[in-house]
């Protein structure tokens, strides 16, 4: 009876120690694995320290930021004033591009001119040459015109006037070719342009009608010159530094 | 037996407290303070068997109304604003030396009452 007894208290007790091991295990695991995981866990779960140093280093990175903020503030106000200033330089590049254009004849260009016709006749000694031609331009040319045209075909700084026949006149490398009747249209003061061109005796009208030449020259306020066709390309030239 | 006991507890323990899905950070402070009531009173009762007074009733309620109270104790403290937890863990502590002093004197008088007897058997001899 006695020895029973005993066996069910070390039974119990066995029992109990294993009970007890069980519980003190398990909760000893969830607090290790509840501790391991919440190392990386976000700020609510801080303690007060490590959030005194967490907001110790935010703040000296905030600072940090702030004076980087700063400094890129104060570069981009340097950039926009740069940037203002080169528009101003732009713009005035720009005009001066355009003007260059304008005057090398890239542009289609209007005013007040003169539009002399040159035309074949019978009664004439010879037909128009390409010397006539080039003789009117340059007095054209002195008389202050600005651009000038021949039947459509901008004159250009480099532009030639070849003769390969009697009655074929090319321009501009052979590219275009001309005939009669010659429309030459000049855009500059209509004064000084026909006052040049009519001076008596040896002026250019009266060269031509001399040899019965037919030639017309109007006066014409707004006169339309057409852009240089072809492309402008230099294979030779450079600057000089 | 009792090893047994133990040890498949142990086993048992940490296969559960794998499976079991972890507690929120906030409630870990109580958990611990749990564990360290509960392992003072795992200490106490080796302690007490070894001064053999040692009582089954007193060393279960002992186990568990310990780290309810130390539990308790920490929620008021946290509620108050008083970190009355440190009280617990102080008493806590300080007892499980204590009994761990106990055992170990306890076990350091055995070994050396073989060495004596050893001796004696060898003067006898």
């Amino acid at each position: 009876m006695k020895k029973i007894k005993k066996d069910k208290g070390t039974l119990i007790l066995t029992i109990v120690a294993g009970i007890v091991a069980l519980v003190l295990v398990t909760s000893m695991f969830i607090q290790v694995r509840t501790i391991n995981e919440s190392k990386e866990l976000d700020l609510e779960g801080l303690r007060e320290d490590e959030l005194k140093t967490q907001i110790a280093t935010y703040k000296s990175k905030y600072e940090e930021t702030m004076e980087q903020y700063n400094s890129n503030k104060n570069k981009i106000a340097e950039y926009t004033t740069a940037i203002n200033e080169n528009k101003e330089t732009t713009e005035i590049l720009d005009q001066e591009l355009e003007q260059a254009k304008t005057l090398l004849g890239l542009t289609d260009v209007t005013g007040q001119g003169v539009i002399v016709t040159l035309t074949d006749t019978q009664e004439a000694l010879y037909t128009y040459t390409a010397d006539d031609l080039l003789q009117l331009i340059n007095e054209l040319k002195y008389a202050g015109a600005e651009a000038i045209s021949i039947n459509d075909n901008r004159i250009i700084n480099l532009t030639d006037i070849a003769m390969i026949s009697d009655s074929l006149i090319v321009m501009n490398g052979g590219k275009n070719r001309i005939s009669s009747p010659y429309v030459i249209k000049a855009i500059g003061d209509p004064k000084y342009l026909i006052s040049t061109l009519s001076i008596k005796n040896s002026g250019y009208i009266d060269q031509m009608e001399a040899n019965g030449m037919k030639i017309e020259v109007e006066e014409k306020n707004n006169i339309e010159i057409k852009a240089y066709s072809g492309e402008i390309s230099s294979k030779y030239i450079m600057e000089v530094e | 037996m009792m090893g047994i006991s133990i040890g498949l507890g142990c086993v048992l323990g940490i296969i559960i407290g794998f499976i079991i899905p972890t507690i929120p950070y906030t409630a870990s402070q109580y958990l611990a303070i749990g564990i360290v009531a509960s392992l003072d009173s795992v200490f106490g009762g080796i302690a007490s068997t070894i001064k053999k007074n040692f009582d089954i009733k007193v060393f279960i309620s002992g186990f568990f109304v310990n780290a309810i109270l130390a539990i308790l104790l920490t929620y008021l403290g946290e509620k108050l604003n008083v970190d009355i937890y440190l009280a617990a863990i102080i008493v806590f502590i300080g007892r499980m030396f204590n009994n761990l002093g106990i055992i170990r004197r306890y076990y350091l008088g055995k070994i050396s009452e073989k060495a004596h007897a050893k001796k004696n058997k060898k003067e006898e001899n």
